[in-house]
């Protein structure tokens, strides 16, 4: 009977170790997933750019700077390595387009232009869906981080190497309006 | 995807266990149904009516499970959502579904100049979320956004799988009570009456008693079920889209502007399904919380 009882006493024990270790494994994989997310939607804006640039072209002809600076940040971010890097990469390549699409706004034949619109649209669109990965990655990594701090995840965290991790940050420069000139 | 499954574990699993339970009750309803219609104008063919009728309300039952969303967006004459002018609609909900972590629904149309919006479908891998013509013009991005997101709550936490399967089965419930109904009045005007003269009128009478009562309080327990919870609902609903939007202007916004809708015409059984109720019924009788409540709720946020 006494064997019985330690029996199921071990196999609760051993059960609970391997819930706790699939929990890590399952936000660890979310947080993954969900930097796939984001570099798919960086990866795209870069994709946009050559079009966007195309369309531009033939109507910007006296700004040339502009042009230059969208060229250069779009390198930046295919060249880049890390989140961290990409996602600065690709905050300047927004900033960038958003003086594009400003200074679009003197030109009404751009503006009339139905693939210029289309591409201003996606490129706003994947605006709003590097934040939204960005959050849902916060996200995950908020999960994370209580899992390994309260106990008796805490316990297992240690025991099984999950360290805490960092969140996705904006830098304080990226975070300002950028500036137009016209 | 874990992370949203997570924070809605408690919504999840109270939908799974109230979605069998609707099941089994609906399925027992209708077997004893099919028993009293088989018993009062069965006669010889008792038996044949009995299993003809198992197997029907058997395989109703499963195709409304797997059908649920199909039969929804079939009911409210919706359209698949294709074409530029949808493009902007079709962005929000990618974004907001990498905000929460569900893979992107099936998106429809339906071609009303009201504002309003519904979700539907079994699991988030098989839901739909259709939104008017209406909606799609008269809300800025903003507003749809929050509209949008208050649905993919509705996908998120199952309520799609519940409310779906309660308002095509007990759509269906109303319909067969009252081809029920009908046909029993019809066979004790003609044909009913000869066999009270075979004996056993009395046992006739009785099941006569019982399968009328059936008929009539079938659809309208299901109904007021269905009723109670799914005006909390629309609350958890309203609060999860603020989680993934991170503020509730959009939403209120919406809100407000649905506040001055004038009334749609949809079939009753998919009424429940929409983000603000269609039409106008008494407030006892409602599936959604006034409004205005729902708009006090959110500026508290």
């Amino acid at each position: 009977m006494i064997t019985w009882i330690l029996i199921a006493v071990a196999v609760v024990i051993i059960f609970i170790f391997f819930m706790y270790y699939n929990r890590f494994v399952r936000l660890t994989h979310q947080i993954d997933n969900s930097l796939a997310q984001i570099n798919v939607q960086l990866k795209k804006r870069s994709d946009l750019i050559p079009n966007l640039l195309s369309a531009v072209k033939g109507y910007m002809k006296h700004e040339k700077g502009i042009i230059k600076e969208v060229t250069d940040a779009r390198k930046a971010l295919v060249g880049a390595e890390g989140v961290e890097a990409k996602m600065k990469a690709g905050n300047k390549l927004q900033s960038a387009l958003k003086s594009i699409f400003a200074i679009a706004e003197g030109y009404p034949d751009l503006k009339a232009n139905t693939n210029f619109l289309h591409l201003q649209q996606e490129l706003s669109a994947i605006e709003d869906k590097v934040a939204y990965a960005r959050q849902y990655y916060n996200d995950g990594i908020m999960s994370y981080n209580v899992m390994t701090t309260v106990v008796p995840g805490k316990w297992f965290a240690s025991m099984y190497g999950f360290n805490k991790r960092e969140y996705l940050k904006i830098a304080e420069a990226e975070k300002a309006v950028p500036k137009v000139e016209f | 995807m874990e992370q949203a499954r997570l924070s809605f574990h408690e919504e999840i699993r109270k939908n799974k266990i109230n979605s069998f339970f609707l099941i089994g009750i609906v399925l027992v309803v209708l077997l004893a149904l099919v028993y009293s219609i088989g018993f009062i104008m069965g006669g010889d063919f008792f038996f044949i009516i009995l299993i003809v009728g198992t197997i029907i309300s058997i395989l109703y039952v499963v195709g409304g499970y797997y059908k649920s969303a199909d039969l929804a967006v079939a009911a409210s004459n919706a359209k698949k959502a294709n074409g530029p002018e949808y493009r902007q609609y079709h962005n929000i909900v990618e974004g907001l579904c990498l905000a929460s972590g569900l893979p992107k629904p099936k998106l429809y149309v339906m071609h009303n100049q009201q504002i309003n919006a519904f979700a539907s479908g079994r699991d988030p891998k098989h839901a739909v979320v259709c939104v008017t013509d209406g909606a799609i013009e008269k809300l800025t991005k903003q507003e749809l956004e929050g509209v949008l997101a208050h649905e993919l709550s509705h996908v998120a936490n199952y309520d799609i799988r519940f409310m779906t399967l309660t308002a095509v089965l007990v759509g269906m419930i109303a319909i067969i009570s009252q081809i029920f109904l009908r046909t029993l009045f019809w066979s004790s005007m003609t044909g009913g009456r000869r066999n009270n003269s075979s004996g056993d009128g009395k046992g006739q009478m009785i099941m006569m008693v019982i399968g009328i009562a059936l008929a009539i309080l079938a659809p309208i327990v299901v109904a007021l079920v269905q009723l109670a919870i799914s005006r909390k609902r629309e609350y958890v609903a309203d609060s999860s889209a603020v989680k993934f939007m991170r503020t509730p202007t959009g939403l209120i916004g919406a809100l407000t502007k649905i506040k001055d809708n004038t009334p749609m015409k949809v079939s009753g059984a998919v009424a429940p399904l929409f983000l603000a109720k269609p039409t106008r019924e008494k407030e006892w009788f409602q599936t959604h919380p006034p409004l205005s409540k729902r708009i006090a709720r959110l500026e508290r946020m």
